[in-house]
């Protein structure tokens, strides 16, 4: 608990309106500004009830650790400008759920590396040229299973392909499958649960029983039936096989989330107060129930780069002469005796890829509920 | 008649059955005016309110007659969009627990900024300053500051006046309070009733408070509606009440309140359970608890009598309503 300060001192008194309060000490003086007068009539000031004022004013004085000192540089920009405090200066923008997560995201650690990690991923899976020279497909047999030389720090896999540049260039086709799956499940998922939950009724029962029988799908034995049939060497089958079975997992949490949300009173009374469907849906609803589907999603994305990897192996995702993280664990896990650096390395940036999505979504979702701020 | 109630009957349908909820109320309150609804939990009392504001869950909600007049309109025939744009304009809710009626995720400064966009089309930066108004109205200290925080860092007292400001921005003609005061502790619940009776004789709005706490009942209401099994018992002037209750429920109510000078004796209580709801009692819905109950009460239901003098301000609904009044002005 951060200690009680005394409040601080702020006297509005610019602008047209004036206005004189006593910052939380004693009792509130409210006169003018627009309508009748307040605390003239009646009964006189009201928050006279020593106590109370002061619990009021220590609460209002201590705010939270990050709000406290915003509160205080923003009290000086009023000083500085009282003159337009109506119109307001950069301080008086409002302040969004997202642009404060933002804020919250920027401090935390755990968000800056894992962050910089994606970050990094993302630059070598569209430019991989930058760090690695060589060609992924020049393979020279002569050197399969060697260990790493000057030039070539991973060494050679069974194939003679040197690994170091074979992990940078799978990143591409890792990152695209898992981004690509993730972003399509989550919004396909997110919505169709999201409006079932919402609106209820003949299409929410409906959509249960579509998701009920996607889940009896088992994914392994679904991916070999659907994906031996395409011809096509793209990652594109094998992210719309991914969507396709993984949205009723997402759909299932966002109707949940959607309806535990719906029955907050905060929705009632913003419905009560004229909030239209549209409004309550999107304003009071979505931010309050997209934090377990950011969980799920995130945690799904590292399943989805490794279920690539499942396929690939089976010989039914991705096929040679496509580089990826999955065709290089399976083709190397025969000689993990021989040759284990040509398994670990694509293992291991396989790993670090996952951890760092899921560390990310872990930091996404804690800065997006204000409760632990 | 600013709002007016009439016959209004409203059921839950559910699995084990047909709940009756609301059962043919009737009550009506004026601009300036405050009406305490009064009645155990289950009562209907919450539900006619749900109904008045239009935002029941039907299903499984369901309102099978009656209607309800505002400002001479029938609102249950309006459209739900045109029923939309009175809410929060015409009249507004103020709910029980302020901590979970308001959004988490925004500050408050949004939420009541919210209120001017939705209704009113104003620009965020003008919500938001018209925002740091209602604050100060409601005496938030430092509004100001305090416009960008968030719920969670008010006390409980704060919060409801945030909900209080929340109901009042668009300067409604009507407020409902559900039981407003109930979370909040002794002292705050006293802060907080003022200041909704203050601002409601500024803004000369009709006020319908919900409340089971006939002490706070005592100091803000005009006129009491009790209820019992989802119809009005009795409905009088509040100091008509206090004095000669002209229901037997309604004297069980009076009688359960703890006093000062009833030292070392054992607290009134009304026998029995409130009736449940599917299954209401013939006749008099009271009858199984009231100590008064004769035959007459298990087979006919007591239409509301006008008690003495017949002037139409107070109504009993119970056969006996005269010898009530004179048991407590004999005793």
């Amino acid at each position: 608990m951060p200690e009680p300060q005394p409040p601080q001192p702020h006297v509005p008194g610019g602008g047209r309106e004036p206005r004189l309060s006593g910052g939380g000490r004693g009792p509130q003086l409210s006169g003018g500004g627009r309508g009748p007068q307040l605390s003239g009539g009646g009964r006189g000031p009201q928050l006279s009830g020593g106590g109370r004022a002061a619990e009021d004013g220590a609460i209002a004085a201590t705010g939270m650790g990050g709000a406290m000192d915003l509160a205080t540089s923003e009290g000086e920009t009023l000083e500085k400008g009282l003159g337009n405090t109506d119109n307001g200066g950069p301080s008086d923008k409002a302040r969004s759920l997202w642009s404060d997560a933002w804020r919250d995201l920027r401090r935390n650690p755990v968000f800056i590396i894992s962050g910089l990690v994606i970050l990094f991923l993302v630059v070598i899976s569209l430019w991989p040229s930058l760090i690695a020279s060589g060609n992924p497909l020049k393979c020279d047999l002569s050197k399969a299973q060697q260990g790493s030389g000057p030039g070539h720090p991973f060494g050679y896999d069974g194939q003679g392909c040197d690994v170091y540049t074979r992990t940078v260039y799978g990143a591409r086709i890792s990152i695209a499958v898992g981004v690509c799956a993730t972003l399509g499940v989550a919004l396909l998922g997110s919505v169709l649960g999201g409006l079932a939950g919402f609106f209820g009724g003949g299409w929410d029962s409906v959509l249960s029983r579509i998701t009920d029988v996607f889940f009896a799908i088992p994914v392994v034995l679904g991916g070999l039936v659907l994906l031996s049939v395409v011809t096509n060497n793209s990652v594109w089958p094998v992210i719309g096989f991914m969507v396709l079975l993984g949205w009723p997992q997402i759909s299932r949490i966002a109707r949940g989330a959607v309806i535990t949300a719906k029955q907050n009173d905060y929705v009632q009374a913003a419905r009560a107060l004229g909030a239209s469907n549209s409004r309550m849906l999107l304003r009071h609803i979505t931010p309050n129930a997209v934090a377990p589907v950011i969980v799920v999603a995130t945690i799904a994305l590292g399943t989805y780069i490794a279920l690539e990897a499942t396929l690939s192996y089976l010989g039914v995702g991705l096929k040679p002469p496509s580089v990826s993280w999955g065709i290089d664990i399976s083709a190397a896990s025969p000689y993990i005796r021989n040759a284990p650096h040509a398994l670990l390395w694509p293992s291991g940036a396989l790993a670090v890829t996952v951890l760092a999505f899921i560390m990310l979504g872990d930091a996404v979702r804690d800065a997006l509920d204000p409760k632990l701020r | 008649m600013l709002l007016e109630v009439r016959d209004l009957h409203v059921e839950f349908r559910t699995r084990d059955g047909v709940a009756r909820a609301v059962n043919g109320v009737n009550y009506g309150v004026d601009e300036g005016q405050t009406l305490a609804v009064l009645g155990e939990s289950g009562s209907g009392k919450s539900v006619t309110a749900q109904a008045i504001m239009g935002i029941l869950d039907m299903p499984p909600g369901r309102i099978t007659g009656g209607e309800i007049l505002f400002k001479g309109q029938d609102l249950l025939k309006l459209k739900g969009e045109e029923r939309r744009k009175i809410r929060g304009a015409g009249m507004a809710m103020i709910f029980q627990d302020a901590l979970s009626s308001l959004n988490p995720v925004l500050s408050v400064g949004d939420q009541l900024g919210e209120m001017f966009v939705v209704h009113r089309g104003l620009s965020k930066k003008d919500a938001r300053a018209r925002a740091v108004e209602l604050m100060d109205r409601v005496r938030i200290p430092a509004a100001k500051e305090r416009v960008r925080d968030y719920p969670h860092q008010f006390s409980g007292g704060m919060r409801q006046r945030i909900m209080i400001a929340m109901a009042l921005a668009l300067e409604p003609s009507l407020i409902i309070a559900d039981e407003p005061t109930t979370a909040l502790d002794v002292t705050v619940q006293a802060q907080v009733m003022d200041l909704l009776a203050e601002l409601r004789r500024e803004l000369d709005m009709g006020l319908i408070l919900i409340t089971h706490d006939l002490g706070v009942v005592a100091d803000v209401a005009d006129r009491i509606a009790v209820m019992y099994a989802g119809r009005i018992v009795e409905s009088a002037p509040v100091h008509d009440i206090y004095k000669a209750p002209a229901h037997p429920y309604t004297r069980g109510l009076l009688d359960s309140i703890p006093r000062l000078d009833q030292k070392g004796q054992e607290l009134y209580a009304i026998k029995g359970l409130p009736p449940n709801l599917m299954n209401i009692p013939p006749g008099c819905a009271f009858n199984p608890r009231c100590p008064m109950a004769r035959d007459v009460c298990r087979t006919d239901v007591p239409p509301l009598y006008d008690v003495e003098p017949s002037d139409g301000i107070r109504m009993s609904a119970c056969h006996f309503w005269r010898e009530c009044l004179d048991d407590r002005v004999n005793s």
